[in-house]
C-alpha cells in the first residue's frame, strides 16, 4: 500500500532522516520504534506532504507523493493523527470532527454523516460532549477526538503519532484497544508510538529508526523479545536480567 | 505455507532493499572490520539505494571470518548472544559463529518451513543420518524436525547396523543424510539380503553434497521413496538455505534471509541469472555475524523466474563444483591447505609433500593421505613411523571429523602430481599416473 524508499528529509541544514525504506501492506499495523529525536515524527510528517525537503521515492498505491500537497494526500486516503493531538481547542467536539472531513466534497454529505455515526459509535464519549468546547475534553477524550477527526477523512491508511502520548494507564489500554479494533475493521495503520512495548504488542511488523536510520525491521513478535530492542527501548524490566 | 515465498517481484525488490540498508547501516555502526572495509571501498551507509548496489559492497571469505576470531565479526555485544558454535577454517584460528536467540529462532523456523515444504509432517518419523562434522547441521535438522512436531531419531554416533535397526524397528518414514550415505546404506541393506519391504520410508532428504540425477534414482527405483534435496552452508543460515520444492526444478532460496549472487569466480564480477559461477551470500537477517557478500566458493545458477509451484523466490541449481581445491567428503569440506597445515603440525613444523586420493568403498568417499617421507623425517625406526601415523590419523579424524588414512611413500611416487600442482586426485587417476 505505502512504499517509501531511499527517504531523506531535512529541516535546513540539519539532516533528520536518511536513506529510509520502508513499506506498510493494506491490512497490517505497522509501528516505528525509536528514541527521542530519532525521526519518527518526521517520518510521518514526510508522507503527509508537511516537510519542505524530502528527498527519496514515496508511493501509495502506486501514486507517487512527491511534491503533492498535504490536502492532495488526505485526498488520496492517508489521514494524519499528529502528536499532542493538535485540536482547535475553541471549537466544539463536532466542529472538529466536521473540519476531519473539510477536503471531502460536500456532495458526500449522507456518507459524513454516516461516518460521524460510527465514530460516535466508536467512541461514544464524544457524542455525550458533541457540544462541548475541545479545549475542555480530558486528555484521553482528545486523543479520542483526534482520531475521530483524522477518521472523518475517511483514509485508507492512518497516521498515528504518539498517541498514547500523556495518557493515564487506563486511556493508554483504551487507546491502544481502539487501535487494535479499527485495524480489525480493515484500517490500515502506520504507528509512531513511545510506549515501544505496547505498540510491538499490537503492531505486525516494525521498524527501529537510530538517529535518522532504520537499524532493524521485522515482526513485531521478534523484535520485541530482541535483547537489545529491550534494552534500548522497552525500559527496566529487561534491565535487571541483562545486567546480572 | 509461507506467504513470504509468494512475494512479487516488487516485493522482493522492496524487501531486499529495505533489509539490505538495515544491515549495512548495523554492520558500518557496529563491525569495525566491516566499517573498515567499507570505508576502504569509498562507501558509507548510505551505498546502498536499492539491492542492485549490492555489487558495490567488498566481499568476506572464511578467511576473514577466522582472522577476525573470535570476536571481530559480532554486531551484538557478546551478552546477547546465546550460543557459539565453532568451526575448522583451514587457517591459524577456527572459525567462531555466535547466535542470538532470535538468530537460533530464526533459523529453527526456517528449517521447519523447509521440511514443510517437502512434505514433511507431524505424522513423520524422521531419522537423521549424519557424520559427525555435519554435527551443526545436525542440530539444526532435528530442532526444525521438532518444531513441525515430528518424532525425530538425531544423528547419534551409532554403527551403520544399528541405523538401520533403528530405522527398521521405530519405522522411520522420512530419511535425512548425504546422498553418499544413503546408498552406503541401502548397499549394506542389500548386501545383507534384509527385504527392502521391511522399511517404512517415504521420503529422502538430501544434503551436504550434489544430488545426481543418477543417484535420485537409484533412491525412487530400488526404495520407492520421495526424494528432495537440500543447500546449505554452516556460516549462514544452516540446511534450510535453499531446498527443492514438488517440481524438483531447482532449489528455493530463503530469500527472506538471504541475497544470493553468481559471481565469476575469477574476474569477480557479478552474473546475470543462468550464468554458472561462484555462489556469493549476504545475510539480511542475522543478528549476531551478520555476512556481507560471502564467498562460499560452490559453483551453481540462479534461476529467478517463477517456479511452477507458484514461490517466487530464485532457485539455485545443484552445485557443480568448487572453485577452489575444497572437496566434500560426505558433507564435510576438507581442503589441501589444511591437510597441509594438518601434516605440518604433526611433523613439529616440517612441510611435508603429500598427496590426497580419493577412492569410493561401497558409495563412501574415503580419504587417503600419501605423505613424502624426506631422509631429515624418517629417522629409519619403523615402530616410531608407526606410532606417528597412527596419531596423525587421530589428529585428522579430530580437526576433519572424517577419517583420512595415512601412507608413507616416497616422494618420486607423488611427484608427478605434486609438480603439476595437483594435491587431490582420485584413486584411478592415482594408479593410472603412477604406472606412467
Amino acid at each position: 500500500m505505502l512504499h517509501i524508499r531511499n527517504l531523506n528529509a531535512r529541516y535546513g541544514p540539519i539532516q533528520v532522516l536518511k536513506n529510509c525504506s520502508l513499506h506498510v501492506d493494506e491490512g497490517e499495523i505497522v509501528s516505528i520504534i525509536g528514541a527521542n529525536g530519532a525521526g519518527k515524527t518526521t517520518l510521518l510528517l514526510s508522507i503527509s506532504g508537511l516537510v519542505a525537503s524530502v528527498s527519496g521515492e514515496l508511493k501509495f498505491m502506486g501514486q507517487s507523493l512527491r511534491g503533492l500537497s498535504p490536502d492532495k494526500i488526505v485526498g488520496l486516503g492517508i489521514a494524519h493523527c499528529p502528536e499532542g493531538r493538535q485540536l482547535f481547542s475553541p471549537l466544539s467536539v463536532y466542529e472538529n470532527l466536521m473540519l476531519g472531513a473539510y477536503a471531502r466534497k460536500k456532495a458526500q454529505k449522507d456518507e459524513i454523516e454516516e461516518d460521524l455515526e460510527k465514530i460516535f459509535q466508536l467512541f461514544p464519549r464524544l457524542k455525550e460532549r458533541m457540544n462541548q468546547t475541545s479545549g475542555t475534553l480530558s486528555g484521553g477524550e482528545q486523543q479520542m477526538l483526534a482520531i475521530g477527526r483524522a477518521l472523518m477523512a475517511r483514509p485508507q491508511l492512518l497516521l498515528l503519532d504518539e498517541p498514547s502520548l500523556g495518557l493515564a494507564p487506563r486511556l493508554v489500554e483504551t487507546i491502544i484497544q481502539t487501535i487494535v479494533d479499527l485495524n480489525t475493521s480493515g484500517m490500515t495503520i502506520l504507528l509512531v508510538e513511545q510506549n515501544a512495548r505496547k505498540a510491538l504488542e499490537i503492531s505486525h511488523r516494525a521498524y527501529i529508526l537510530e538517529t535518522g536510520r532504520i537499524i532493524l525491521q521485522g515482526r513485531a513478535s521478534d523484535l520485541a523479545e530482541d535483547s537489545e530492542i529491550r534494552r534500548a527501548y522497552l525500559g527496566k524490566d529487561y534491565k535487571d536480567l541483562s545486567e546480572r | 505455507m509461507d506467504k513470504v515465498e509468494y512475494l512479487s517481484p516488487e516485493a522482493w525488490s522492496q524487501w531486499h532493499t529495505e533489509l539490505l540498508q538495515s544491515t549495512v547501516n548495523r554492520a558500518y555502526n557496529r563491525v569495525p572490520f566491516y566499517r573498515k572495509r567499507l570505508e576502504e571501498a569509498g562507501l558509507g551507509p548510505d551505498a546502498i539505494e536499492s539491492v542492485d548496489d549490492l555489487a558495490k559492497l567488498p566481499f568476506t571469505t572464511r578467511q576473514d571470518i577466522a582472522e577476525n576470531y573470535p570476536y571481530g565479526l559480532f554486531s551484538v555485544p557478546l551478552r546477547d548472544i546465546v550460543r557459539i558454535h565453532t568451526l575448522r577454517s583451514g587457517q591459524v584460528n577456527p572459525i567462531a559463529l555466535g547466535y542470538t536467540k532470535q538468530d537460533l529462532k530464526r533459523r529453527t523456523e526456517l528449517t521447519a518451513r523447509f521440511f514443510a515444504s517437502s512434505g514433511m509432517n507431524q505424522d513423520d518419523i524422521v531419522q537423521i543420518c549424519l557424520d559427525p562434522g555435519m554435527g551443526l547441521h545436525g542440530q539444526d535438522l532435528k530442532e526444525g524436525a521438532e518444531l513441525l512436531g515430528a518424532l525425530v531419531i538425531p544423528p547419534d554416533p551409532v554403527s551403520v547396523l544399528t541405523r538401520i535397526r533403528v530405522m527398521v524397528d521405530f519405522k522411520t518414514t522420512v530419511l535425512v543424510t548425504t546422498p553418499s550415505y544413503g546408498l552406503h546404506l541401502l548397499e549394506i541393506f542389500k548386501e545383507r539380503n534384509m527385504p527392502l519391504a521391511s522399511l517404512n520410508l517415504r521420503m529422502m532428504i538430501l544434503l551436504g553434497e550434489t544430488l545426481t540425477d543418477t543417484t535420485r534414482q537409484v533412491f525412487e527405483r530400488e526404495l520407492d521413496v520421495e526424494t528432495r534435496a537440500a543447500y546449505g552452508i554452516f556460516e549462514a543460515s544452516g540446511p534450510a538455505m535453499a531446498y527443492e520444492c514438488s517440481e524438483k526444478k531447482g532449489l528455493h532460496m530463503a530469500l527472506d534471509h538471504i541475497i544470493p549472487e553468481i559471481i565469476h569466480p575469477e574476474t569477480l564480477e557479478p552474473l546475470e541469472p543462468g550464468q554458472e559461477g561462484e555462489l556469493v551470500i549476504t545475510t539480511v537477517t542475522t543478528r549476531a555475524n551478520p555476512l556481507l557478500r560471502f564467498r562460499t566458493g560452490d559453483i551453481t545458477s540462479l534461476q529467478t523466474e517463477t517456479c511452477t509451484c507458484g514461490r517466487t523466490t530464485w532457485r539455485m541449481s545443484p552445485v557443480k563444483g568448487r572453485c577452489d581445491h575444497v572437496i566434500t567428503v560426505r558433507g564435510v569440506k576438507i581442503s589441501p591447505e589444511q591437510v597441509g597445515k594438518l601434516l605440518n603440525q604433526a611433523a613439529g613444523g616440517r612441510d611435508l609433500e603429500f598427496l590426497i586420493v580419493l577412492d569410493k568403498w561401497k558409495h563412501l568417499t574415503q580419504v587417503e593421505v600419501l605423505v613424502a617421507m624426506d631422509g631429515n623425517f624418517f629417522t629409519g625406526s619403523l615402530p616410531e613411523l608407526h606410532n606417528w601415523i597412527h596419531d596423525t590419523e587421530d589428529l585428522f579424524l579430530e580437526y576433519l571429523g572424517v577419517k583420512c588414512r595415512l601412507r608413507p611413500v616416497e616422494l618420486r611416487t607423488i611427484a608427478p602430481f605434486v609438480r603439476e600442482g595437483k594435491y587431490v586426485v582420485k584413486r584411478e587417476d592415482f594408479e593410472r599416473g603412477e604406472n606412467r
